[in-house]
């Protein structure tokens, strides 16, 4: 190989190099910032008392399963619209062996997230024979079966009423109420982030990003498509499992009618179209997704012409994170923050306009209604 | 010894006979060239050797296993690396992500080991760096190791993706069209450039060419195609002497009187 160093010199390929952009493995400032900005976002609901830790610990359940959107669509290209199917396996799991044989929420969870792995695997190696709009379709009639079968059956769902569980506990340290209860979500999704951040940067994760990119190149490079596509299955269930399994402990009761046609399906949706406002590249997409979600669900619910305009509001940002910044509130954040770091006034500045057009227009709506 | 053989391999496209019976050899380290006009089934037969395709009859052998039944990524794995006619590499990763991606053999950390940040990952993490940089380096891609191949030029993106291929460090390297693309002054150093990577790597090269000097000064043995037939297979100066072939390919052509 190093005489093909001597040739490309020769062939004159180097004169018209672009600036190398130096690659730094230990971005300890960037990573700093980053922490602080996390710290930031998990202390959100400080302000609001009681209702932020209501609303902040829906944020992190959801994130939990806006997480195995962004490892199956983000990371491997795969569209699915049926991950709130996952979910619910996991929480009526979680449920059966909750209140049904009366284990505890440490014992019911793991089973919850294996429970999911049969369902993700023959899904899956259904769904990798197909592409895109392909792809997409069969996810959602498969969402429909389920929510038409086992979400129907009541032995399983527990009828109509559903099953009644408890918040965790550890010891004498109850997770029962809201802020304790945030914590432990926060905690758990903050540490899923951190491991499939991890997964992206590995062989496995830089396959499935390969696949998406270019199946054929990525077989040529000596890929497993099938492989590493179930792979991308497969995980992205066993999260929306654990993100189920936490939805059952955070409603304290699992209520079947939420995962059969065509509520599950809706949701999925939902979840889907909020990751790629979140950043559905990175990990920590899901969370900025779910935070938009719970947000404008929760908060704004209540006022019936604010949410129109909510309605309306999000679906102009989503066109334009698709059309401009298709790597969601990640990309953006990303961009506010090299250009703090490149001129620390403007970029200030920019960020008060952005956050005061967003707020201010938020009042001016509420008032207007 | 023979290292890659094709025998009484056929495909066909609905009614159109691609490949007709092809037997190729290519001996270990060997640089063999294959010419013919357009359409002669050049590219299928790249196509069957690397199992984007199955022949409809006919057996594969590598180092005299059979290989025919294998996926595209299962002959990476034995030694077969090939590059493609169009440039493809991956569009929304950088170069050196990239590199990276074609390391993927040559690693074997799971994906728990990654999600925990284990040993086991990090070595494998470092040790495929460690390889990405030497690479960088020695193909003189550093300066757009943060560029994605969109931003690089055509001739570029094909080292890139000679580099990615080497990478895989074939037994056997299928080159589909190396100087399509790239310019005259660079195609003259293709030739040379061929023979060292053979010599360093230890592969040999089967190799797809319309430019004519290169294929000739490059390979040692050439197979003529045509209409998905060998019609003549020798050395440059016994293939480019032969009559079918210069009435096929080089000369005053047959196709040429019928049109």
């Amino acid at each position: 190989m190093s005489a093909t160093a001597t040739d490309t010199a020769e062939l004159g390929l180097t004169p018209e190099a672009p600036a190398s952009r130096p690659r730094s493995f230990i971005p300890t400032r960037n990573q700093l910032l980053g922490l602080a900005g996390l710290a930031v976002i998990s202390l959100l609901p400080v302000p609001f008392g009681d209702f932020g830790f209501f609303v902040g610990q829906y944020a992190a359940v959801y994130a939990m399963i806006a997480l195995s959107i962004v490892i199956l669509t983000g990371y491997g290209g795969l569209i699915s619209v049926m991950q709130y199917s996952f979910a619910g396996v996991g929480a009526i799991i979680t449920g059966v062996a909750m209140a049904s044989w009366g284990w505890p929420f440490w014992i019911a969870l793991p089973l919850a997230a294996l429970a999911t792995v049969p369902v993700a695997a023959v899904v899956g190696m259904i769904a990798v024979r197909l592409k895109g709009f392909y792809l997409a379709i069969a996810t959602l009639t498969f969402a429909n079966a389920l929510g038409e079968t086992l979400f129907r059956w009541e032995r399983v769902t527990g009828g109509q009423s559903g099953w009644l569980v408890e918040r965790p506990a550890i010891g004498s340290l109850s997770f029962a109420s809201d802020v304790p209860f945030y914590l432990l979500c926060l905690g758990v999704v903050l540490l899923l982030v951190w491991m499939m951040d991890g997964l992206r940067t590995s062989r496995i994760g830089r396959a499935m990003l390969a696949v998406k990119d270019n199946e054929l190149e990525a077989q040529a490079l000596g890929i497993n498509v099938f492989k590493t596509k179930l792979a991308a299955f497969v995980i992205s269930g066993i999260v929306a499992g654990i993100g189920g399994s936490f939805l059952a402990v955070l409603l304290t009761s699992v209520t079947p009618t939420a995962f059969q046609s065509p509520f599950s399906e809706f949701t999925s949706i939902v979840l889907l179209s909020l990751v790629v406002i979140g950043g559905i590249n990175r990990a920590i997409g899901a969370f900025f997704g779910a935070i938009t979600l719970v947000v404008t669900q929760q908060v704004f619910a209540g006022a019936e012409c604010f949410y129109s305009f909510v309605a309306v509001y999000s679906a102009a940002v989503l066109i334009l994170f698709v059309l401009f910044r298709p790597g969601g509130l990640v990309e953006v954040g990303q961009r506010l923050g090299a250009l703090v770091r490149w001129k620390p006034v403007v970029g200030i500045a920019v960020i008060l306009v952005v956050l005061g057009i967003n707020i201010g227009g938020s009042f001016f709506f509420v008032n207007a209604c | 010894m023979a290292l890659l053989r094709t025998r009484d391999v056929s495909k066909k496209f609905g009614g159109v006979t691609a490949l007709n019976e092809v037997d190729i050899t290519v001996a270990d380290k060997e640089i063999v060239g294959l010419l013919g006009p357009n359409g002669a089934g050049k590219t299928t037969l790249f196509n069957v050797i690397s199992g984007f395709l199955k022949a409809d009859n006919g057996r594969i052998l590598f180092e005299e296993n059979e290989i025919q039944h294998l996926l595209p990524y299962e002959r990476v794995a034995i030694g077969i690396g090939r590059t493609f006619q169009h440039v493809k590499l991956f569009r929304d990763l950088t170069v050196y992500d990239n590199l990276l991606v074609a390391q993927h053999r040559h690693l074997s950390s799971g994906s728990f080991a990654a999600m925990l940040r284990l040993p086991g990952w990090r070595r494998d993490e470092k040790d495929a760096r460690d390889r990405v940089e030497a690479i960088l380096d020695q193909v003189n891609l550093r300066p757009w190791a943060e560029a994605r191949p969109g931003e690089l030029s055509y001739g570029t993106t094909r080292f890139l993706e000679l580099a990615c291929v080497l990478s895989l460090q074939p037994k056997v390297l299928l080159l589909d069209e190396p100087a399509s693309g790239i310019q005259q002054k660079e195609v003259e150093a293709l030739g040379p450039m061929l023979k060292r990577i053979r010599d360093e790597n230890n592969c040999a090269i089967l190799l797809i060419e319309h430019d004519m000097s290169l294929l000739l000064n490059t390979a040692e043995r050439i197979y003529a195609l045509d209409f998905g037939k060998v019609i003549a297979e020798g050395t440059p100066d016994e293939v480019t002497h032969n009559d079918q072939v210069l009435e096929s390919y080089l000369g005053r052509t047959r196709r040429d009187s019928v049109a």
